[in-house]
């Protein structure tokens, strides 16, 4: 019998799945410590199992390696492909150098080729141990659990990023730990190692893990209970930012917008309810200042106009001329102003308050009897308002700067702004005619540019970091905020007039009644956009934020006749564009929240239901499953009467038999026969069955002899025994 | 009439002799059966010498016995060639191993060189005198008796020849009640005497082919090969069983399956035989000896720790 350590095959297959682990191990070292030649690495590393897989003696593989090290310090430390004279005395004298530092405990004089012969070393290390693993213990598993852990902790606690290197290392370990767990269950039975046979194994092995990966790929994945723990730990150890914002903070509508940054965790308490025909971006107020950490109000800007109940109000943004759409607001949370949508005319409340709109932040306050109110249900009459498109092609940079005065607390920008957003931004507008073109590039730049949407770990600013310099140029991941923050900061840039707008999504369609849906708004509706200035045109809707749909109505009123026949393009491009975009609005609202959406609803709406009754059902399976000697065998009988005889199924009742009789308390010592076990049995239970039933078992086992066994009959004999067992 | 009740009329036949000594008399026939040897290994006069003579009666075999001593020759084993003066040529004599059945009495008495030709004619089942070879008739089967080796004036018999034995047997004391029996029967005639045969020397030969035929599954045969392993592996042993070890465990077994009146052989067979194939085949080293530790006594305990397959090998 050969071992399955001998098939050569086999082991190359762990041993190329063990590389990839090790690679695993080195990447995130090389990534942190900026090393370089990773590719030389990974070849010693590759070299170094090739040689444990082959056999290779030591006296061969040592020096072979030694001589790679010193080649890889003498290549990477002087450039020299060969051990040329210069090079032979560079590592003299290094190794010199080295010598004396340590030999009068000077640890700071050691150079860095020393610290790279001791990582050498290191792998070296990791490849024998690994080696010893999976040629002698047939086991990986502690590695694998280790590679897991070290992975992980890396992930949290550095910048390295291991969310596919914990995927790689999940399948390779998988891989692994079933190839060897095949191995050793081979070994253990000894059983001959045939590559048939293995593939057997292996085959539904590699299918197994393929089917589970893709399927956790495909799975929605549930956001992380616990937030980031480093910078929950950094907010409680104090070490975070200093204003309110710095912290780990829950989502929801705020005021104090100064400090921006940090990372969010959800908090889906209802804020209201909207009764709408189409979903609508509820602007609360806007901000102008740009600080470099966040977002503050011109002060003393005194302008409010009051307007009474019903009384047609003025916004920056004109309606629609069509008929007007009601929108009913149930408030579950108390805010001294409304809410209001994209081309609000009026408003209609029960109590008949005043609506005080501050021209400054566009916010109407609510009062009754000169006292602040804080409304429960209101309508709003509204309609979208809908821009034309010829209007916004005409949008020219002359017109920019004929704008007046009042337009330039939009375009304040603080002097530290580093000069490279600027730049940036320039560069993204570079082929855009229009003002209306260079808005909508910005918007888009980030969805096209590699940003990430994400409300974990997201850094605050030093003090002499911009929170928009941050995002565009080192983190490039962040929410709202940092999206809609880093737009108007560039279009401000490029001398475009521009706001950051706060308010609500249209939240989460939760119902349709005929044309009105309703949606339910909660505090992870919170959010920040953008509206720009287009000369000519007004105020616009702007959405920069990846995973958002907020959209301003375009009208495509292109007189085509007056195109330009020999710029046909520059004609059907917006218009290419344009329906596109609504469409997926558009696609985006009908379907509502998709069946997944509903899926983790469910899923974090009833999770202690949940946990609960997933403790409960594993303490109950625990259970059964501790008493599963008294319940297996009605279960047993009834299943073994069903499928009728056969030898094969006689056999295996036996062998069922057997693990019944041994959880029942009466086990097998391992040198036992069967024949004396069954008189033991037949003893122990006053029967004679265990010695028939065993008799004719041994007859067909050892005897090969399955045609004269008659199980109809055994099997009287065979659920008297089980049915002993349950008691 | 089958293999089981002609072989059980045989002890049947002997226990008329000896009494309350079954297991040994069934011992005998199996490795008889199994063309194979026993080592008798007791004191005198416990029967071991009736049991012989009470089994080649029964199957009318010819009986020789050879009582070794110090001065035995070689030539009284095997039989010498005497110059005729009359026809002017060699005749040969043949000696007492030109039987079927043969009592070797007190085998470590003798010399190596007399202990060899004996164990050269068991292995062979031949003798070559002065260069001509002689088959000895069939069935050929020794038994072979010796002293506690502690006893003065012993040549023990070397491993290599030990392991020509298929089984030792310790044949032991009769219980009080079985010894009284004994006297019972020896107030009248010697029982022995009376003894008839129950088969022919024809049927013994058929029954040896019979053994052949019996079932050593692949389960079966995996389990003597790990017993065998465990005896080489175990600390207080110097020279485990060797391969014509397994072969003999797995043979002793088919013969004592055919007995048992089995086609197959069950691990309870391998376990039986174990003891007797085992005792004589494992060297101790000398920490046993310290230890009071016995071959039997290892055999016994690989036996325990040792897996007994009950499923087919899967995957095969």
């Amino acid at each position: 019998m050969t071992s399955i350590r001998k098939n050569k095959l086999f082991m190359a297959v762990l041993y190329v799945l063990v590389f990839f682990m090790l690679a695993e191990w080195l990447t995130p070292v090389i990534v942190l410590t900026e090393t370089g030649h990773k590719a030389l690495f990974l070849i010693f590393i590759a070299v170094g199992l090739l040689m444990a897989f082959l056999r290779v003696p030591w006296w061969f593989s040592g020096p072979i390696k030694i001589l790679y090290i010193l080649w890889f310090i003498v290549y990477v430390y002087t450039g020299n492909l060969l051990f040329t004279g210069e090079a032979i005395s560079f590592l003299r004298n290094d190794f010199g150098m080295n010598f004396s530092a340590l030999t009068t405990q000077n640890w700071a004089q050691t150079t860095d080729v020393f610290r790279t012969v001791l990582f050498f070393i290191l792998l070296w290390m990791a490849i024998y141990l690994i080696h010893y693993w999976v040629s002698f213990r047939l086991s990986i598993f502690l590695f694998y659990l280790l590679t897991v852990v070290f992975i992980a902790v890396l992930d949290t606690f550095s910048p390295y990023s291991g969310e596919t290197a914990i995927i790689r290392i999940m399948v390779i370990g998988l891989l692994l730990a079933g190839l060897l767990h095949l191995a050793r269950w081979m070994e253990g039975h000894r059983i001959l190692e045939r590559t048939d046979k293995m593939a057997m194994f292996a085959v539904p092995l590699v299918l197994l893990v393929a089917v589970s990966t893709a399927i956790a790929l495909y799975l929605p994945k549930a956001e992380p209970i616990w937030p980031d723990p480093v910078p929950f730990i950094t907010s409680f150890s104090g070490q975070g930012g200093v204003g309110s914002g710095g912290n780990v903070g829950r989502i929801g509508y705020g005021v104090d917008d100064s400090r921006l940054g940090g990372s969010f965790i959800g908090d889906d308490t209802p804020v209201f309810r909207a009764e709408v025909p189409e979903g609508q971006y509820w602007k609360v107020e806007s901000k102008d200042i740009y600080t470099t950490k966040g977002w503050e109000l011109t002060e003393n800007l005194g302008d409010s106009i009051v307007y009474g109940n019903n009384e047609t109000v003025d916004t920056d943004f004109i309606s629609a001329e069509e008929e007007l759409e009601t929108a009913l607001l149930s408030m579950e949370q108390d805010f001294p102003f409304v809410l209001y949508p994209y081309g609000t005319k009026s408003f209609s409340m029960d109590e008949s308050p005043n609506y005080q709109y501050n021209t400054a932040d566009q916010r109407f306050e609510t009062y009754q009897n000169g006292q602040e109110f804080e409304p429960e249900t209101y309508e709003i009459f509204f309609n979208e308002p809908s821009y034309s498109l010829t209007a916004l092609r005409e949008t020219s940079e002359e017109d920019l700067a004929e704008l007046s005065s009042e337009y330039d607390r939009f375009l304040q920008l603080p002097e530290e702004l580093p000069q490279r957003v600027r730049d940036l931004a320039v560069e993204i507008t570079n082929n855009s005619d229009t003002v209306y073109d260079k808005t909508r590039a910005i918007e888009r730049y980030f969805s096209t540019s590699g940003f990430e949407y994400s409300q974990s770990d997201i850094p605050v600013p030093e003090a002499d970091q911009d929170y928009v310099d941050q995002f565009l140029f080192e983190t490039k991941r962040g929410y709202c905020d940092n999206f809609s923050t880093a737009m108007v900061v560039m279009l401000r840039s490029l001398d475009i007039p521009a706001r950051w707008v706060k308010g609500f999504n249209e939240g989460e369609l939760i119902n349709s009644e005929g044309d009105t849906d309703i949606y339910q708004v909660t505090n992870n509706n919170a959010h920040s956009w953008v509206e720009a200035y287009m000369p000519g045109v007004g105020w616009m809707l702007f959405e920069p934020t990846i995973g958002f749909t907020g959209a301003s109505s375009i009208d495509f009123d292109l007189e085509l006749d007056a195109a330009d026949p020999e710029q046909p393009d520059q004609l059907e491009q917006p218009i290419a564009e344009e329906p596109e975009d609504t469409g997926e609005e558009e696609a985006a609202v009908a379907s509502g929240p998709s069946f997944w959406d509903r899926f983790s609803d469910f899923i974090a709406a009833n999770r202690w239901k949940l946990i609960w009754a997933m403790v409960g059902g594993a303490i109950l399976a625990a259970v059964l499953f501790k008493i599963r000697h008294r319940w297996m065998p009605k279960l047993l009988v009834s299943y073994y009467r069903m499928r009728g005889g056969g030898t094969e199924r006689f056999e295996k009742a036996y062998l069922r038999l057997l693990k019944q009789l041994e959880l029942y308390g009466i086990s097998r010592k391992p040198g036992q026969t069967l024949k004396s076990y069954a008189a033991y049995i037949d003893s122990f239970f006053g029967t004679r069955e265990m010695s028939e039933l065993t008799e004719a078992y041994e007859r067909t086992v050892y005897g090969g002899d399955g045609e004269s066994v008659d199980w109809p009959e055994l099997r009287e004999s065979w659920e008297n025994l089980i049915n002993r067992t349950s008691g | 009439m089958n293999a089981k009740e002609r072989l059980e009329q045989v002890i049947d036949n002997i226990e008329k002799v000896i009494i309350g000594k079954r297991n040994i008399a069934e011992l005998s026939i199996v490795a008889m059966l199994s063309h194979g040897h026993v080592l008798l290994e007791d004191v005198p006069g416990v029967g071991k010498t009736m049991l012989v003579r009470a089994l080649a009666k029964s199957v009318g075999a010819d009986f020789k016995r050879i009582q070794f001593t110090p001065d035995l020759l070689p030539s009284d084993v095997v039989g010498v060639s005497i110059y005729n003066p009359k026809d002017m040529e060699f005749h040969f004599r043949p000696g007492p191993i030109m039987g079927n059945i043969i009592l070797a009495d007190e085998i470590n008495r003798t010399s190596p060189k007399t202990q060899s030709s004996l164990l050269e004619a068991m292995e062979e089942a031949s003798v070559t005198i002065d260069g001509v070879t002689m088959q000895i008739p069939k069935p050929f089967f020794v038994m072979a008796t010796q002293n506690p080796i502690e006893y003065e004036g012993t040549y023990p018999l070397p491993e290599a020849q030990l392991d020509r034995f298929l089984l030792k047997i310790k044949m032991g004391y009769p219980t009080p009640k079985e010894e009284m029996e004994v006297l019972n029967r020896a107030r009248s005639a010697a029982p022995i005497e009376e003894l008839t045969s129950v088969i022919s020397l024809n049927d013994l030969l058929e029954l040896q082919e019979q053994v052949k035929t019996i079932k050593v599954d692949e389960t079966i045969r995996s389990y003597i090969v790990d017993l065998s392993r465990q005896t080489r592996q175990d600390s207080y042993v110097y020279l485990g069983v060797s391969p014509r070890g397994s072969i003999a465990l797995m043979k002793a077994s088919q013969a004592y399956a055919l007995l048992k009146g089995r086609d197959y052989v069950t691990p309870d067979d391998v376990q039986y035989l174990a003891k007797f194939v085992f005792g004589h085949r494992i060297m101790l080293r000398s920490e046993a000896r310290y230890d009071g530790i016995t071959a039997e006594e290892i055999t016994e305990r690989i036996l325990a720790k040792t897996r007994v397959p009950v499923q087919r090998l899967v995957g095969q």
